[in-house]
């Protein structure tokens, strides 16, 4: 595995003894990291990877600092977390979330067969005894809606991709495309909820909370799990997404996403305020810290030590986060990869581009959301919008992660939370159509570090309706992704409620094998 | 001292735990268990098995707890993941002998135990226990050794501790001449520490101890002045009388009511899709004034959660009952009704379960618990209990989703509360004569007067029960039926949602039901048709979309030749029709009734006069920032036609032959039930059409009368919900009860065929064959037609509902629950499928618990009353164990959610079982027992921590110093507010928006949320205390978030308590934090003179309540020197730094020095000592 120049990630502990502490409390912490109390009290912990290393057991700080109910399992009976459970392809990830849920039909998943079939009602044996949203449950008609554009092959795969996607149609073959991904929702809420956190039901950690958890981080200034949302375009429409989305649940609220924001603060009140400058912050810190540290000599609570460096990491960020967000030493290949859209902050490509710089720097998980895909009416008025907010970008992350050699060890993902349906909602014309929500199946894509690239895996049927070949469930993808990462989705468990808890529940989920390289 | 209730010291109260004695030595095992296991909790388990081998172990205690984590999952309760027929959770099937398998544990003898062979197996394939993926996880050897040893010691299994009713043990023997203890928790706390070898530590600081008190009681700093006071107060009852001064504070109730949020899942937004708000902050402000009043406990809770149903004095019962409908709730367009309508049950069940069970109830929603007892059936009888409210299973996106109360203004409220008290009696007599139903109606039955007549069943040639509750077949039951059945088209219908005369059927996408050729009727035939109806029961329901064929003999292949029943736009028409246009069109010449929008027509306690504004989704607010305005679309108007015009079809011009007629006025938007039938003579003309809603004749309009004897007879089949093939289709609509009949009823056919037909169709069998949903059919028509006095009470409690409406009139509203008259039911759901309806229970309380009285009814209120009887194990055991938890930071059960199986074992049984006890027989007074509590030795305690304290005990279990932890989120920024003086403490009303970063709200709503753009407010809603800030479920105040406030999407008994750099950033640089420190240093210049150390002493003094200590002075003077040179020398700077925040800074102080000032402030504020309690 490559080892990016930019990545801090050295695959061992950073060394939070480093942090500008007074030298007394750095050796009293040097002794402390042997003792297994140090942060033991009411489960209370400072986050992210400089605070388990002050432990110096992870493990322990995983038991401690949880604040679930532990039941009266033994759950450090269960012994170190042991990740990762085998060796990873992938050291960290990116989620592109396309929220709303693209129309497989006009973008990968191409029914030559279905321009024959315009206007006709598509066939009883097709749609089964489904049901179907309330907004499409009272239509009479079920009339067949081909794709708008036009399909061609690219690449040596000869993939067929959408003329709306120009841009991906460039990296085909690095992609590995699944058309027969499926899940169980048929409603916004609770399918964005399946796909991020595995349960249809709000209260469950995320992905990249599971990551966390499991993995840590591997840099000791940012932290391990990121979240950007895209500037949101009027004209699409914007279902809503929300913390729950990229929260913790049950596990320690430390592994929830931190939001990368594009307006204001890059992380809410990240910015010293008017008239404080940097030294004039340092000199508050070190008078906060040396009266900390009588506090901490008087009580001798530990947690007094965690609140000194908790406010030394917190400046840490102070630097290190406006680094990472400052652009201006991009060189101009940069902007001819992601186009002018990526200088302008929120963007869908501003964000891809900042899902690259945060990759060099060792974030673990980054999603990014893109809002406005839930295509109900007026396909040809807006996902060409939506292909041009998205397209360019996706194709200049991944081959910009390439060209720094950070695919290899890096997973990106492309999905929403269901597909649209071959049948038109609302009225049908030459010009435009309608799609509904279609849980049965999507397409999805990944590349980089641990899947096959240049594949297609799954095939739906002639109407894009039901899979008919490899299906891959929400749980599957999952414990793909989860593998790629060198974890067993069946053994990165927390114990809560008296189950071990798992990112794919309890229903049986299975690593898909042909996705894997 | 504080009051004890009288009867604690009994000598002879049987102790319920043994003794927490060591129990066992299990060689040198035990000396690696030996510190955890000493200090209680460390590992979750064996407490007490440490030590001389004198006692035996504690099934509860030490065995149960390695039994559920490593083998229930496999042999505990839930049957379907039950292995080799072996279940260990139950004393007699553990015994139980299961052929071909050797026996799991002989009691005596752990050698011929198959329990241990296995756990000690070194056969991966034997060894146990496995993971679902068969993978060995082998126990530890500690655990192992607590296993043989108790089935040597016997085996002896004990209930679970939580589920018996706790007694009052007897106070342990501590030293004879101990004067450390104060009260009788300090008794349990020093007899626990003794035996762990562990001393307490001494009495905190005065000044100490009034930061801690007050902090705690009123979530407030005490200010320098009453620091002083008290300092001063040489009295040796100096404590109490502060304590007693801070119960009486009105903060007081604030406090407590802001941990009660949590409980109860408080927010001002839905939280799901639009996210939209909603009123009901009157519920806020219902819990602080009960505490602050000092509500029993009981009470305050039966309010809760039945106050709609208790007989009250004024309307604080029923703004309680808000408590049932403060769950997240959702009006996705697509969402299924009866998909939310079990989601909504759920929730609550779940909500309750957490707070005032103490259980996780919701484990057995898909499956039975796998660990707890709770059965699947048990959860869905307690779901029961919350499926019977009136109200729709969607919120309309309207800030009020009814039912909701309108609160009185202040000058009216005497008057609604005589109002209301005099409702309460009439309703109590009309409960209580309804409670002698049994002995009312068999008096009426015996006495053959006024008896229900039914309809003769003469011509009836269908009758649809839809009362099959699945399958694929109806039944028409009509004595004269050309055909038998019905068979379902291959879209099924979706079953038994809202109970009427019987779980429901409705329509569902595109079921279609063909009754073949029933009703083929010739325009001068006489027939009459109809059924009960709820007309269009799906989310974004109006009077506009309220449309379609409810019944149809109409061919629209054959320009509509036929006849129907049908609604548009909430309008009832009947048409025979030899032919007309499509979609039976009417030319704009002729007269159409128009659709007048009718308020909602509820009865008390929704208010009759909620206006189209009330009742209108909220939109979301323009920005004016934003150039173009959002194309706020809702999902569910998306059923029309994309942008781009679709082919129109050409007009239809078929004349209109056939007759219309049509109600004058439209049914009222209230998804309830209607029986909606018509009658026709045969005539061929308009006027042998009579059209009656719920038995009685409404006024018609004839919209065409041209039929002349021509034919109205098709080929097409009878359908349900569409005319001929699909088209009109009547969406979302629930049928029941459907009935053609070839004759025209009379008009006294019609009144009596909604209600007495059905009533006389029962009492036609005998009583002792009625069922339950008959006994009800029976009595509700007794009760509203045959007994005058009940009538006569129904009667003037409508006058009353209409006073009360008038005296409410402009009042704020509020969700309220109010229960339906039907009998609470719920079906099991398979896997929790909303779908696969298994059987249908009553509600009811898990089994494992004490049952409800016999004899009454099984309703939310009896739900209530039942959650605080005396025999209730659970809720004084919870309930103490929060406060418990507000007071020393982590609950006596640590897992305060969770008191089964797989919850923490109780720190200090004894002591809980004490506290929760005390308050039941206090009267539930809650008052008593936070003073009891902060009362207490225990909590008076130094908090500095040894190092052996840190070692022996780190999350200090065993109470061996006072508690100290870093203050939640409100709190931090309340005292922030306090001590710069900024603080305006009002009491109560609708939430504040205060300060937010930019693009919080918008990055996470839907276009068309009234929550899309967050509005700030200026002035005093800046600077409220924290529990009043909006809550938005999507996106709660950042601010708070960063601290771990919950986003109240479910019940959260306890918070986590994290510390990260976030938060730190939040108290370095939020503006509010800044503008607090500003004022905090503004304070210190005015009021403590010139002097800096006077400044820097009153600092200290605000916020810690004590002088800077000499060394902290030091450094903060040191500080102040370099800020001053700083700001001196940039002025600018220091003019940026004063001028954060909206509150007007004092001119009078020159920038610079108190930009200074400012830093030094804002230092103090960020202090270990000051986050920290």
């Amino acid at each position: 595995m490559k080892q990016h120049p930019l990545c801090t990630d050295t695959e061992c502990e950073p060394d939070v003894l480093n942090l500008p502490v007074p030298s007394e409390l750095r050796q009293e912490w040097a002794v402390l990291r042997t003792r297994r109390h140090f942060l033991g009290r009411t489960g209370k912990v400072l986050g992210w990877a400089a605070m388990a290393s002050l432990l110096g057991d992870r493990v322990l700080s995983g038991d401690t600092r949880l604040q679930g109910a532990k039941g009266p399992a033994d759950s450090q009976a269960a012994g170190p977390l042991k990740l990762p459970h085998f060796a990873p392809k992938a050291k960290r990830a990116i989620y592109l979330f396309m929220s709303g849920g693209p129309p497989q039909i006009d973008l990968l998943d191409y029914k030559p067969n279905l321009a024959a079939l315009y206007d006709k009602d598509i066939p009883d044996s097709v749609r089964g005894g489904q049901q179907l949203t309330g907004m499409t449950a009272g239509q009479a008609r079920f009339p067949i809606a081909p794709s708008h554009w036009a399909f061609k092959r690219y690449g040596k795969t000869g993939t067929w991709v959408s003329d709306l996607l120009p841009n991906t149609a460039q990296i085909v073959d690095d992609l590995t495309i699944i058309k027969s991904t499926n899940t169980e929702a048929i409603n916004h809420e609770p399918a964005i909820m399946l796909m991020n956190t595995g349960n249809m039901n709000s209260g469950k950690p995320c992905l990249g909370a599971w990551l966390s958890y499991g993995l840590g981080s591997m840099n000791d200034n940012l932290p391990t799990f990121m979240v950007l949302q895209s500037k949101l375009n009027m004209k699409e429409d914007n279902q809503p997404v929300s913390s729950r989305l990229w929260g913790s649940g049950f596990l320690s609220s430390e592994y929830a996403g931190v939001g990368l924001r594009s307006q204001g603060d890059p992380v809410l009140y990240l910015s010293d305020p008017n008239g404080v400058s940097h030294e004039v912050r340092r000199n508050m810190l070190d008078a906060v810290n040396a009266i900390n540290q009588q506090t901490s000599q008087e009580l001798g609570d530990p947690e007094t030590h965690a609140r000194i460096a908790q406010y030394e990491m917190a400046y840490r960020m102070q630097t290190s986060v406006p680094e990472l967000a400052d652009l201006s030493k991009e060189p101009k290949s940069t902007w001819d990869l992601y186009g002018p859209d990526a200088k302008e902050p929120g963007t869908f490509a501003y964000n891809c581009l900042m899902a690259r710089r945060m990759a060099e720097r060792g974030v673990r998980f980054t999603q990014v959301y893109k809002r406005g895909w839930d295509v109900h009416g007026n396909v040809t008025g807006t996902l060409p919008m939506l292909c041009q907010e998205t397209d360019r970008a996706c194709y200049a992350l991944v081959t910009d992660l390439k060209q720094r050699g950070l695919l290899d060890d890096t997973l990106v993902i492309w999905a929403g939370e269901f597909g649209r349906t071959v049948y038109s909602q609302g009225g049908l014309s030459p010009e435009n159509y309608g799609r509904d929500h279609h849980p049965r199946c999507f397409t999805t894509w990944m590349t980089g570090g641990g899947v096959r690239t240049g594949i297609t895996f799954g095939e739906t049927d002639e109407y894009s309706y039901n899979v008919v070949k490899d299906p891959v469930t929400v749980r599957d993808f999952n414990a793909t992704i989860l593998h790629c990462l060198g974890i067993d989705h069946n053994k990165l468990t927390y114990k809560f409620q008296g189950l071990d808890q798992k990112l794919t529940g309890p229903t049986p989920a299975s690593v898909v094998q042909g996705l894997l390289a | 001292m504080v009051k004890i209730c009288p009867n604690r010291l009994g000598p002879n109260r049987i102790v319920q735990y043994k003794p927490r004695q060591p129990a066992l030595v299990i060689g040198s095992i035990c000396a690696g268990l030996l510190l955890s296991a000493a200090v209680g909790c460390h590992t979750g388990q064996s407490t007490g098995a440490i030590g001389h081998n004198t006692q035996h172990l504690d099934f509860n205690q030490d065995v149960q707890p390695i039994l559920a984590s490593n083998c229930f999952s496999c042999h505990g309760p839930d049957p379907e993941m039950r292995k080799a027929g072996l279940r260990l959770d139950l004393e007699e099937s553990a015994f139980r002998k299961r052929p071909g398998h050797p026996d799991a544990i002989v009691p005596g003898h752990p050698d011929q135990s198959e329990l241990i062979k296995r756990i000690e197996s070194k056969d991966p394939h034997h060894l146990m226990p496995q993971s679902p993926q068969g993978e060995a996880k082998p126990m530890k050897p500690a655990d192992i050794a607590v296993l043989k040893e108790w089935i040597k010691e016997g085996a002896v299994y004990r209930p679970h501790w939580a589920f018996d009713k706790p007694i009052r043990p007897a106070l342990p023997a501590v030293a004879q001449n101990d004067n450390w203890t104060k009260n009788p928790i300090d008794d349990f706390i020093l007899a626990r520490l003794k035996k762990a070898g562990m001393h307490p530590s001494p009495e905190a600081s005065k000044e100490v101890m009034i930061r801690r008190v007050t902090l705690d009681l009123t979530g407030l700093l005490p200010t320098p002045g009453e620091v002083r006071a008290f300092l001063k107060d040489p009295s040796p009852d100096a404590y109490e009388h502060l304590v007693d001064r801070l119960l009486a504070k009105p903060v007081y109730g604030e406090e407590r009511a802001r941990h009660w949020l949590d409980y109860a899942r408080y927010a001002d937004t839905y939280g799901i899709h639009l996210d939209n708000s909603r009123d009901i902050w009157p519920y806020r402000d219902y819990v602080i004034r009960s505490f602050n009043s000092n509500k029993p406990f009981d009470q305050f809770t039966i309010e809760q959660i039945a106050g709609d149903l208790l007989p009250a004095k004024n309307i604080d019962p029923l703004i309680a009952s808000g408590y049932v409908r403060l769950g997240a709730s959702s009006n996705e367009g697509g969402a299924i009704p009866e998909e939310l309508r079990a989601n909504i049950a759920r929730e609550r069940a779940e909500a309750y379960g957490a707070t005032f069970m103490g259980l996780t109830v919701g484990c057995a929603v898909c499956h039975d618990h796998k660990y707890d007892p709770t059965s699947q059936k048990d959860f869905y009888a307690l779901t029961a209990f919350f499926n019977n409210i009136d109200e729709k299973p969607f919120n309309g996106d309207r800030p009020v989703w009814t039912p909701v109360a309108r609160i009185p203004k202040a000058a009216n409220q005497e008057a609604y509360d005589r109002v209301v008290t005099k409702r309460s009696e009439l309703a109590g007599q009309l409960a209580s004569l309804r409670s002698q139903e049994r002995v009312l109606i068999s008096r009426w039955l015996a006495s053959r007067q006024h008896l229900a007549q039914p309809v003769p069943t003469d011509k009836l040639d269908l009758r649809l029960r839809l009362d099959e509750g699945g399958g694929e077949i109806l039944k028409n039951s009509a004595p004269h039926a050309q055909q038998a059945s019905f068979t379902i088209g291959k879209f099924k219908p979706q079953w038994g949602e809202t109970t009427w005369l019987w779980p429901d059927f409705r329509m569902d996408a595109s079921t279609h039901i063909a009754l073949g050729q029933t009703g083929d009727y010739e325009g001068n035939e006489a027939f009459s048709s109809g059924g009960w109806f709820m007309v269009r029961s799906a989310p974004n329901y109006t009077l506009d979309n309220a449309t379609g064929a409810l019944l149809s003999k109409m061919d629209t292949n054959q320009h509509n030749r036929g006849w129907d029943l049908s609604v548009e736009k909430g309008i009832v028409s009947v048409e025979l029709v030899n032919e007309a246009p499509k979609g039976l069109k009417v030319p704009k010449t002729v007269a159409v009734p128009k659709p007048i929008v009718k308020k909602e027509g509820f009865e008390y306690p929704t208010p009759v006069d909620l206006t189209p504004k009330d009742l209108a989704p909220n939109k979301p607010p323009e920005k004016k920032s934003s150039p173009k305005k959002p194309e706020a679309k809702k999902e569910g108007a998306k059923t029309g036609e994309p942008k781009a015009p679709a082919p129109k079809p050409a007009e239809d011009t078929t004349p209109w032959v056939g007759i219309k007629v049509s109600a004058t006025e439209p049914l009222p938007v209230d998804g309830h039930w209607r029986h909606i039938f018509f009658t026709y003579d045969g005539s061929g003309t308009a006027s042998g059409v009579k059209i009656y809603v719920d038995g009685a004749p409404v006024g018609v309009t004839v919209v065409m009368n041209k039929l002349a004897q021509k034919t109205i007879r098709t080929q097409a089949p009878m359908q349900l919900g569409w005319r001929y093939p699909d088209a009109d289709p009547a969406r979302e609509t629930r049928y029941q009860d459907i009935r053609l009949y070839g004759r025209a009823l009379t008009p006294e056919e019609a009144k009596r065929l909604p209600f007495e037909d059905y009533a006389a169709e029962v009492i036609s069998k005998p009583a002792d064959k009625w069922s339950r949903d008959e006994w009800h059919a029976v009595s509700d028509f007794y009760f509203n037609n045959v007994d005058q006095s009940s009538i006569a009470l129904q009667e003037q409690i409508q006058q009353l509902n209409t006073k009360l409406g008038k005296l409410s009139e402009a009042g704020d509203l509020t969700l309220v629950a109010w229960e339906k008259p039907s009998i609470p039911y719920a079906n099991i759901l398979t896997r929790g499928v909303y779908s696969a309806r298994a059987d249908r229970v009553e509600a009811n309380t898990p089994h494992f618990l004490p049952a409800l009285p016999s004899g009454e009814a099984h309703n939310r209120l009896a739900l209530a009353k039942w959650t605080v009887s005396g025999d209730n194990p659970l809720t004084a055991r919870v309930t103490v164990n929060r406060m418990w938890n507000e007071i020393f930071g982590a609950g006596l059960v640590e897992t305060t959610e969770d008191f089964g199986i797989m919850g923490q074992r109780p720190s200090h049984p004894e002591l809980l079982d004490w506290l929760a006890v005390e308050f039941r027989e206090s009267g539930w007074d809650v008052k008593h027992m936070y003073k009891l509590m902060v009362m207490s030795a225990t909590y008076r305690q130094s908090a500095k921590s040894t190092p052996e304290q840190l070692t022996a005990d780190p999350k200090n279990l065993l109470l061996a110093h006072g508690p100290r932890f870093r203050m939640d989120a409100e709190t931090l920024r309340d005292i922030a507010l306090e001590s710069s003086g900024l603080l305006v403490n009002t009491i109560g009303g609708p939430s504040a928006k205060t300060y937010q970063p930019a693009n919080i709200w918008e990055q996470v709503s839907h276009n068309a949320s009234d929550t899309l753009h967050y509005k700030q407010e200026h002035g005093d809603a800046l600077y409220r205390r924290s529990m009043y800030s909006y809550w938005k479920r999507m996106a709660i105040m950042p601010d708070m978030d960063a601290f771990d406030a919950p986003m109240r999407d479910a019940a959260c008994t306890r918070r986590q308590r994290t510390d990260t750099p976030l938060q730190a950033l939040v108290t370095m640089n939020d503006v509010q934090w800044v503008e607090a420190a500003r004022a905090l240093a503004e304070r210190v210049i005015r009021e403590a003179g010139t002097n800096p150390q006077q400044r820097l002493q009153l600092m200290s003094e605000l916020l810690l309540s004590h002088d800077p200590p000499a060394p902290m002075a030091a450094v903060l003077e040191n500080s102040l020197a370099q800020m001053q040179k700083h700001y001196a020398a940039d002025p600018k700077a220091a003019q940026e730094l004063v001028g954060v925040g909206e509150k007007k800074r004092n001119e009078s102080i020159p920038p610079a020095e108190l930009a200074a000032w400012t830093m030094v402030a804002s230092e103090m504020l960020n202090l270990d000592e000051t986050v920290t309690k």
